[in-house]
């Protein structure tokens, strides 16, 4: 019995370590993510020893590891709407209009909400959550306290109320307590920034200050509004404002204030006054620090006419930094190649240059640099003249690297690289561009929905251009609606596409999705379809499906309900009539005849030789008189024909031959 | 007749001795109650006439629950050992109200209030009643208060109906 024991706890044993070996080859294979297991000593090769009991080592997961398992496994629905919206038929959007206003409806919740939380602390003070989060108290944004004093000013800077804080600090200055020199630039830096006035506060319901249109930036918006309100009402560095004052009130100045001063001036356009109190401070024996002269860089092109001018100032400015011992950064180097956009010929020269040194310096390019490099080379009114290898080589060397936002212009590159795609017809870039998107974080700098919209346009439109129909729908599939609401003009190319690759009988699916994106009040957008459709005959079935189409195409135009209707042209009502001729549906093609006369429209000779061959197929012969009669109606030069072909086609009654004959000798009267 | 009045003369007497002796004892407590809703009328919706549409959640009596009903409320604090059952119900009966309030008479049934971790779910069903941009308005500011009030992120699923699903009627 011993031996039957020790028997089974040799078997028990031999297959623990056969299963420890077996989990220990898994947990090396298995590989989740970057970094999210790090192992803790390397473990011993295993020998091949029977008896030997190999620990397998421990793995620590970190605390996101199992998500980004799961995460793994999913990919994007194409089906599903974005994912701030709930998951409903009736509360999805369908067009990019009622993307923006459901978005920001839901914003503007969230903002009513936090004006009454703002307003009435007092109910939301109890501390439920362990850990504290702070997010979730009230703020206070009113002012505590009203004591003229420094604690007042610095509170005041805080909440951001520049109006005030320049009150405050008039008033300590009246009763003649010194301020410090880091709160005065604090106070500088505050004012320069917002360009002295207050920023508009965020849940306010109904402050629309005339300076700024505050950003209720939510990555959510898509095609609304094509700039922000604060592009148009651009703040100007208005003469002797606040910081100025204070700036020449001051007993001593340090490089920060006259930092302060300059970025302030810089950013809201008075560049020569920058460089003016530039001198200052190297007047007055001080150093300018990295900010500065970022600055300084990002204006130069504004202060000096040519190219060559404003390149020598650029390099006059680097100079000056090395002699002062500042070392540039990222942004230093990208505002020298987004001056060097404005140089025009010498930017090409001098870009690559730039970036040898940017390289040397260890410094690693952002996408903002790609960018300004590939708008130095590619602009836009030239097409491409030999110079496509750039952003293939652009392409090359940042394909499957993340980028994190460093540069606000981050977000410029994806939209400006698909532009050189479609200007230069590229599709490959332009798949590559789009692989990009999809490594790492690099989703995150696509930008808000404005952007988006304009980067998948351009993608979409390439798309159309250049590849077959059966990729450009699944694509299509893939985009739209989830992504991209494609505008009139998107759904024009795609047509063109389905008409390139002979897939018109896809066009009542087509228009189904044109109905529900409400681009069904284009005329043009319908009348092309509708041309589409009317353009040759097609296979029986298709062809049923067409006649179904136009007749929703027609309800459209003949609607009144809650929407004005399109309007009648001679085009699309005679697409309609051959396309239902065509599916022999010949009493709605008659009494389409009879709207032509309604919308004053004329009706062409091929539609009318149609329906002279259907009729004759239907060997109606008082169809065919109408036919005649409404032709002489419209006087068409092609009557006379048709009333010899009516003659001698069909048999006639004496009543319809006496009737003919009086047209005919009308219509010969007439002539 | 005199002894009757004489007996109503001992009534208010005593009345009297009584509303004073309460009066000196207004420092301390009392039995507070409520009106009473015995366990065989709660949450049933009597047999009438038949005229009276309602839905599945209403025609199903409590002790239905766990055999053709499901729960309204769904957290862990009355598993062993788990404390915090009585301020969870307190919580979900505000919110109940909260959501009957702002949403009124969009509601088609019960909420359903789920709770994952600190996460917070409200599901409901409402009705159509409302264009979709003004639900979301109601959405983002139910959401954010009830956030900022339980200090835990709040979310709230929504599902339309065209009218309320009846059952049958009553």
């Amino acid at each position: 019995m011993a031996s039957s024991y020790t028997h089974v706890g040799r078997q028990i044993h031999r297959a623990t370590k056969l299963v420890r070996r077996d989990v220990k080859d898994a947990l090396q294979r298995r590989y989740f993510g970057l970094g999210s297991a790090t192992f803790q000593q390397p473990a011993a090769t295993v020998s091949g020893s029977a008896e030997e009991i190999v620990i397998p080592r421990k793995k620590t997961w970190n605390k996101e590891a199992v998500l980004q398992a799961l995460a793994s496994t999913v990919n994007r629905d194409p089906t599903a709407s974005h994912y701030v919206f709930q998951d409903d038929s009736y509360l999805t959007p369908r067009t990019s209009a009622e993307f923006k206003l459901y978005s920001l409806a839901q914003e503007s919740g969230r903002t009513a909400a936090k004006y009454f939380i703002n307003t009435y602390p007092k109910y939301f003070q109890k501390d439920f959550a362990n850990p504290h989060i702070p997010c979730l108290m009230p703020e206070t944004l009113e002012l505590q306290v009203n004591e003229v004093s420094e604690a007042a000013l610095i509170e005041r800077i805080q909440l951001r109320k520049v109006k005030a804080a320049v009150d405050m600090y008039d008033q300590l200055l009246q009763a003649g307590t010194p301020v410090s020199l880091d709160l005065t630039n604090d106070l500088l830096d505050l004012i320069s920034l917002y360009g002295d006035c207050d920023p508009a506060r965020g849940d306010a319901p109904e402050q629309r200050t005339e300076e700024m249109g505050e950003e209720q930036e939510d990555v959510k918006r898509r095609k609304g509004m094509p700039q922000k309100a604060s592009d148009f009402l651009r703040l100007v560095w208005r003469e002797n404002n606040n910081a100025e004052r204070i700036f020449n009130m001051m007993p001593e100045r340090n490089r920060r204030s006259y930092g302060a001063l300059i970025r302030g001036m810089v950013k809201h356009g008075a560049y020569s006054k920058a460089f003016n109190t530039y001198t200052d401070l190297l007047n007055n024996r001080l150093t300018g620090d990295v900010h500065i002269f970022n600055a300084l860089i990002s204006a130069a092109p504004e202060v000096r006419e040519k190219y060559v001018e404003k390149w020598d100032l650029i390099v006059d400015l680097l100079k000056q930094m090395a002699e002062q011992k500042v070392k540039p950064t990222l942004l230093t180097f990208n505002a020298v190649l987004k001056a060097l956009r404005r140089c025009g010929s010498l930017g090409r020269t001098q870009a690559f240059p730039v970036i040898n040194e940017m390289k040397a310096l260890g410094i690693a390019p952002s996408l903002a640099t790609y960018d300004h490099v590939l708008g130095i080379f590619y602009k836009a009114a030239t097409s491409a003249q030999g110079h496509t290898e750039i952003l293939q080589d652009v392409l090359s060397e940042i394909s499957g690297k993340s980028f994190t936002a460093q540069d606000p212009d981050d977000v410029e590159f994806f939209k400006d690289a698909m532009r050189i795609c479609l200007a230069t017809k590229d599709i490959e870039q332009a798949y590559r561009v789009h692989s990009l998107l999809g490594v790492g974080e690099n989703w995150k700098l696509l930008g808000d929905s404005y952007y988006q919209s304009i980067y998948y346009g351009r993608f979409f439109n390439l798309l159309c251009m250049m590849e077959h129909i059966d990729v450009v729908l699944k694509w299509y599939k893939e985009l739209i609606p989830s992504l991209y609401y494609p505008n009139s003009q998107g759904m024009r190319d795609l047509l063109q596409a389905l008409d390139t690759d002979n897939r018109l009988d896809l066009i009542p699916q087509i228009w189904k999705d044109i109905k529900r994106m409400g681009h069904d009040n284009k005329t043009e957008l319908v009348e092309e379809m509708l041309s589409l459709m009317a353009r040759e005959n097609q296979i029986p079935e298709v062809q049923q499906s067409f006649a179904d189409c136009a007749l929703d195409v027609k309800a459209l135009y003949t609607q009144t309900d809650r929407r004005v209707p399109l309007s009648w042209s001679a085009g699309s009502l005679s697409s309609i009539t051959s396309i239902l001729l065509a599916a022999e549906r010949t009493q709605q093609a008659w009494e389409m005849l009879k709207l032509f006369k309604l919308a004053n429209r004329v009706p062409s000779e091929s539609l009318m030789n149609q329906f002279l061959e259907s009729v004759k197929a239907s060997n109606n012969a008082q169809q065919a008189v109408e036919l005649v009669q409404i032709s002489a109606s419209f006087c068409l030069s092609i009557t006379p024909n048709l009333m010899e072909r009516v003659q001698q086609e069909f048999d006639l009654t004496e009543e319809q031959r006496n009737t003919l004959s009086d047209l005919e000798s009308s219509t010969a009267m007439s002539d | 007749m005199a002894a009757s009045l004489r007996h109503s003369t001992l009534f208010t007497t005593v009345c009297r001795q009584l509303n004073s002796t309460l009066w000196l004892n207004v420092g301390g407590r009392s039995i507070h109650s409520s009106a009473v809703c015995c366990k065989n009328r709660a949450a049933r919706i009597r047999v009438g006439k038949g005229d009276r549409p309602v839905t599945y959640e209403q025609a199903l009596h409590p002790h239905q629950i766990a055999h053709r009903k499901g729960w309204l409320s769904q957290h862990t604090s009355n598993l062993q050992g788990e404390d915090g059952a009585a301020d969870r119900t307190v919580e979900d009966l505000f919110i109940r109200r909260l959501i009957y309030g702002t949403f009124h008479g969009c509601l088609a049934d019960e909420l359903v209030i789920k709770r994952r971790g600190n996460l917070l779910v409200i599901c409901a069903l409402m009705l159509q009643k409302l264009p979709p941009h003004k639900y979301y308005f109601l959405v983002g500011y139910t959401e954010e208060l009830l956030s900022h009030f339980y200090k835990c992120p709040v979310k709230m699923e929504i599902q339309m109906l065209e009218e309320k699903s009846v059952y049958k009627y009553l």
